[in-house]
């Protein structure tokens, strides 16, 4: 490194202890208050009585709707990105349009949802009625209700992958299709046989930086269905306002592993690209 | 070929009409005709502004909606006076340096809102920053700094390193031409940034929520409404709260792109 880079890494500096003081430091300190008992000792006791709050269902459920929601958003996604990388008329307005749920705040879509996803007085239930279909208890079991979440964060969040794949579908060569077309493969296999191989780092990127916000989905969850069931974000919430800090840490610590992991896959990924 | 793209066209477009036009029903139609009925009518029966003249005259809006305002501000002035040096820095270090920089940057947005909250709580209850704009919007800072700076990088990217020199040559220091030369030419990436950063402290809720629970701000607000069963006055809110987030985003449309919002880094 010469004196010019130095000089330049010095405007930098701001940045980097602004992030140290208060994600670093913070991040560190959550692990060492879930080590700590209410007598101020060292203890292993909050991540014990973590089993009393059902952890283990907390983690899958968590789980549940990370993969759910990933999967409806990479498919609703490509629908949306393989429209907008096409040209045809009305193209800007539904651009704009594909883009007005990052608007959109997330209580917001929440209640939204919440309006659509009632049991008594649904509109979803309307239109299940209208279609001489039984209406639905959304709120019956843990699975319904996580299904809920998962249908409104991705509404909220399928523009952001569909984004990152019109980015990878913008940088794949025309002339493949082109070959593609002459060798008599029709858009169903241009798709698959195409598109789809090379936007192989695209969607892992795409599930990767969504995998990490759908594991910390706390806001939708919060407003949509409460504590029932309750998922990583929302037992370190209940836990801090209800019972001690210790205890709230220890939860906040295990999502803090699992995002771990996901950032390590992150960093690997970026460095192999 | 077209055909199946104008039904897809027109399927999302429904699918991503349809939870605002239910915001907008259930906060103009009466409400016999939406959360008081077992299956209520998808179209408009009765328009009415009782709603919304019920819920600002009855309950706290203001205030919430005030301090959102002072803390978004707060943290769209933080993103630039951190945001601009770093993302300078970072526009003219080679990449082998900027590389690990942005990758830390990256990790920070990653690092999850409840986590880094709880103890930050405990540690703003010491330091009288507990419940207060500048406490929360030093924290919200955490999501909006990486982005900020990235745009900054790229936006300071585009300019020619050789009007640097220039500038230096003609006797200009760094912050000289920084605050003459730089901050001008780049007016609209750092107008993008500071709107941005703006946009998502408005969102922001889950430190909110934490570190701001006595005096919240608005979508806290809109979360402790519709826990005590006052549908309507968040629905309202609610609106309110949108209509200048939705035209926001779609202003500063080409600044969220798909390469901003995975950290920069391209494939």
């Amino acid at each position: 490194m010469n004196r010019e880079d130095l000089r330049y890494l010095f405007f930098t500096i701001p940045a980097i202890v602004y992030i140290g003081v208060f994600a670093f430091y913070p991040a560190f300190d959550a692990v060492f208050l879930s080590f700590i008992g209410s007598d101020g000792q060292f203890t292993l006791n909050n991540y014990k009585e973590l089993f009393y709050f059902n952890i283990y269902g907390t983690i899958i459920d968590t789980i549940i709707v990370t993969i759910g929601a990933l999967l409806i958003q990479l498919l609703l996604g490509l629908g949306v990105a393989s429209i907008l990388a096409r040209e045809f008329r009305g193209k800007s307005f539904f651009s704009t349009l594909s883009i007005v749920p990052m608007g959109v705040a997330t209580v917001v879509s929440a209640i939204a949802f919440s309006f659509i996803f009632q049991t008594a007085g649904g509109y979803a239930n309307t239109f299940l009625t209208m279609l001489k279909i039984h209406p639905v208890n959304w709120y019956a079991n843990s699975y319904i209700s996580l299904l809920v979440v998962m249908i409104a964060d991705s509404w909220k969040n399928t523009p952001i992958v569909a984004l990152i794949l019109l980015a990878g579908m913008m940088s794949i060569p025309k002339d493949l299709y082109y070959a593609a077309s002459l060798d008599g493969a029709g858009p169903v296999r241009r798709f698959f046989y195409v598109t789809l191989p090379n936007l192989k780092s695209y969607i892992a990127i795409a599930l990767i930086i969504r995998g990490v916000s759908e594991f910390n989905i706390f806001a939708l969850p919060l407003v949509l269905i409460g504590f029932h069931p309750l998922i990583l974000t929302t037992l370190a919430y209940e836990l801090y306002s209800t019972t001690t800090i210790y205890l709230s840490s220890a939860a906040a610590v295990i999502l803090l592993a699992f995002i771990s992991v996901l950032i390590v896959l992150n960093i690997k990924l970026g460095g192999r690209r | 070929m077209s055909k199946i793209v104008y039904v897809g066209f027109a399927i999302f477009t429904i699918y991503f009409l349809f939870p605002l036009y239910i915001l907008l029903l259930v906060a103009f139609s009466p409400a016999k005709y939406t959360i008081e009925s077992l299956y209520p009518p998808p179209i408009f029966k009765q328009f009415t502004l009782n709603n919304l003249i019920f819920a600002f005259t009855q309950y706290n809006f203001l205030q919430p909606f005030i301090k959102s305002l002072i803390v978004a501000t707060l943290v769209g002035i933080i993103a630039l006076l951190v945001g601009i040096p770093a993302g300078y820095g970072l526009s003219r270090l080679p990449a082998k340096i900027a590389y690990p920089v942005l990758v830390l940057l990256l990790i920070t947005n990653m690092v999850p809102g409840i986590v880094v909250a709880i103890p930050i709580s405990a540690e703003f209850i010491k330091l009288h920053l507990f419940d207060t704009p500048i406490g929360l919007a030093l924290v919200q800072e955490l999501i909006t700094l990486p982005l900020a700076t990235f745009i900054m990088q790229g936006t300071f990217s585009a300019i020619p390193k050789e009007i640097e020199y220039q500038a230096r040559i003609d006797g200009a220091s760094a912050l000289s031409y920084i605050a003459n030369i730089l901050v001008p030419t780049a007016l609209p990436g750092i107008i993008a940034a500071f709107l941005i950063s703006w946009m998502f402290s408005w969102d922001e809720f889950t430190y909110a929520v934490i570190l701001s629970p006595i005096h919240p701000t608005l979508p806290v607000e809109i979360y402790i409404n519709i826990t005590r069963g006052n549908e309507l006055a968040a629905v309202a809110f609610s609106l309110v709260f949108t209509i200048p987030v939705i035209i926001l985003t779609v202003i500063l449309q080409k600044y969220l792109k798909g390469e901003y919002l995975t950290g920069g880094i391209k494939a």
